[in-house]
């Protein structure tokens, strides 16, 4: 019995080696990877199979506030493993748009894929195979634009009856922000058509949308109009060719933070072309927003960020914004390909905020905080205008990936109060939603979801800014998960 | 006599130039947009399409509805197409800031590239009497 079973089991182990290709190992590992979710927040990167429609979301703490009515959409990754190929990269899931609505004390949840020909050809190959940010892809990619490439998995930018999934390498792509389902990618003028249109568009305070489009050292840079439409599209040469997820915004100006993170090699997936060079230091480039040929660079030591906070000009000229700042990429390149592992050890440090400070004499200072935080998001009413608070999530420790809470900064007084649910929640990140009526920084409610790992659910909680340290006003569960998103839109 | 020895040795001479099979190759393009015109060109070889050099090449004018076009008595064998949809009729296909196309292109069997245009492999279809590519321009 035993030769021969030993033969069989020989046998077989040739067979799949002949059969079996790595990346196939790879994909099957992954899936036992989650399986067995290895990884207490393994279920932060799960697959989703299919568009889950409108339900009811269950009341499980306190109770809604009376004015809190609108749509918290939130975009992310959703899909990351196929049998025959998967990605390795956080950011290189298929967009999974999600939408939380809030009405008459209750709330419902929604979530549906972005169909993009990326995600087509990977359902009918059943396979991924698209390079991506950092997953590399293979020979049976379709991708004759960059659009073909586009996951629309990274945020989200209401538009009229319209939310627009963004990734950050090509348009927007058009969904219905009644159902979510997917009309079309966004041409904005018929020359312009497939030029990026970055996740993190910004409201200037007369409601102007501004956004920015890189490719090496170019990029460009968007105007729109309250509505989405265009306003004015113009072209730079960037004094270098960094990696660029963010830029921020006073009424003024547009801000440009360059780190030493530089396109050296064009190739795929993008981080093996992209060089770390914290020498050459991160150059912060300020543009005014009237007239984008008077500009000014300023120089800081060099740091690693994906996300600024929205900035302001004081009455001299001084320019402050805040600023996720990191030691290095190696979050980026290697923790998050163990998320989608499901398992391991995120190298480095968690990102703590500081404060970037440019003085009208060209110096720049960085003021860092003690406050681990990323998703700096601040008031939607002082867009570009002086504020204090900034709110974030919190509590990832070294090691682990993902948050575990929020705090709200206090740049004026240099306090950060905060709430910790703990290590059985994954907290995404949170957005101010004003309250009706009020206009103080600290009359606004706090909104964003989490993933609850004891119990396998979504959650969605609301913070009163006021009283943060309270934990949440009210909270309310789904039945299930959904795989952690990256950013959000509060339409109140 | 001398008429239908003329028709005979005129019979002969296609014959001789034409081989002994010869394809009809018609291309459509039912979704395009009434406007400007399509520019196709057919290749008959890996290398003659690497290089961009064609065996036929046709506009059709899409502005007055033409979105079909045959390319009669091709010798049989393996071909592929490129088109492009030039629009604004400037004849150049349009590129954006960043060099990406911005007119609508594509390639026999649909076929999409993998960063940048179709292959041949990807491309190619063989052609013996009568074939017909149906091509969406995107």
């Amino acid at each position: 019995m035993i030769p021969s079973r030993r033969a069989f089991l020989m046998g077989a182990a040739a067979l799949s080696a002949a059969v079996a290709t790595p990346e196939m190992t790879r994909a099957a590992a992954a899936l036992n990877a989650v399986a067995e979710l290895k990884a207490d927040w393994a279920l932060a990167t799960r697959d989703v199979a299919a568009d889950a429609p409108r339900h009811a979301l269950r009341l499980i703490h306190g109770r809604a506030p009376s004015g809190l009515e609108g749509v918290l959409y939130r975009n992310g990754p959703g899909r990351f493993r196929r049998p025959g190929g998967s990605a390795t990269h956080w950011f290189d899931g298929d967009g999974l748009m999600r939408a939380f609505r809030i009405q008459d004390g209750q709330a419902t949840l929604e979530a549906r894929f972005a169909d993009t020909p990326k995600r087509r050809t990977e359902t009918e190959l059943d396979a991924v195979v698209t390079p991506g940010f950092g997953t590399r892809g293979d020979a049976r990619a379709r991708v004759g634009s960059n659009d073909d490439a586009n996951a629309a998995n990274t945020g989200i930018m209401p538009a009229g009856d319209r939310v627009w999934a963004l990734w950050e390498g090509g348009s927007p792509l058009a969904m219905d922000a009644a159902d979510l389902s997917t009309q079309a990618f966004v041409t904005l003028r018929s020359d312009l058509k497939g030029m990026p249109f970055q996740a993190h568009p910004r409201r200037g305070p007369d409601g102007s949308i501004w956004n920015v489009g890189a490719a090496g050292d170019r990029a460009v840079i968007w105007r729109l109009n309250p509505d989405g439409g265009l306003n004015q599209a113009e072209v730079l040469r960037l004094p270098r060719a960094s990696y660029m997820h963010d830029f921020t915004a006073t009424d003024r100006h547009l801000i440009l933070v360059m780190q030493p993170w530089l396109f050296e090699t064009q190739t795929t997936p993008i981080i093996n072309g992209l060089v770390w060079r914290p020498e050459a230091g991160t150059h912060v480039m300020v543009l005014d927003k009237d007239d984008l040929s008077r500009r000014r660079i300023y120089e800081l030591p060099g740091f690693f960020h994906f996300h600024l906070g929205d900035a302001w000009a004081e009455a001299d000229g001084t320019i402050r914004f805040d600023v996720a700042a990191g030691e290095d990429p190696r979050f980026a390149v290697d923790g998050a390909r163990v998320l989608v592992e499901g398992q391991g050890t995120v190298p480095g440090d968690p990102a703590t905020l500081a404060l970037i400070t440019l003085r009208p004499d060209g110096r720049a200072e960085m003021t860092r905080s003690n406050a681990v935080g990323e998703f700096p998001q601040s008031d939607p009413r002082r867009r570009g205008l002086k504020r204090r608070l900034t709110i974030h999530t919190g509590g990832e420790t070294r090691g682990r990936p993902l948050p575990t809470g929020l705090a709200l900064q206090d740049w004026e007084t240099g306090r950060s109060e905060g709430f910790t649910f703990g290590r059985h929640q994954v907290v995404e990140e949170v957005l101010f939603a004003p309250k009706p009526g009020a206009t103080a920084e600290r009359d606004a409610w706090l909104i964003g979801p989490s993933i609850n790992l004891d119990a396998g659910r979504t959650e969605l909680h609301v913070f009163d800014a006021a009283r943060i340290a309270d934990g949440p006003v009210v909270s309310w569960a789904a039945d299930f998960a959904l795989p952690a998103g990256f950013h959000g839109a509060w339409v109140g | 006599m001398k008429f239908s020895a003329l028709i005979l040795s005129a019979a002969v001479a296609a014959l001789a130039a034409a081989p002994a099979f010869a394809a009809d190759l018609t291309v459509v393009f039912p979704d395009a947009a009434a406007e400007g015109r399509i520019m196709v060109a057919v290749f008959d070889s890996a290398e003659a399409y690497q290089a961009g050099r064609p065996v036929k090449a046709a506009q059709l004018d899409a502005a007055a509805g033409e979105t079909r076009i045959t390319f009669d008595d091709l010798p049989d064998g393996d071909y592929a197409v490129r088109a492009f949809h030039d629009l604004n009729a400037d004849a150049r296909m349009n590129t954006n800031p960043f060099g990406m196309p911005t007119e609508p292109f594509a390639f026999s069997n649909n076929a999409v590239g993998n960063m940048g245009p179709a292959s041949w492999d990807r491309a190619r279809f063989p052609a013996a009497g009568s074939v017909e590519q149906t091509i969406t321009l995107k």
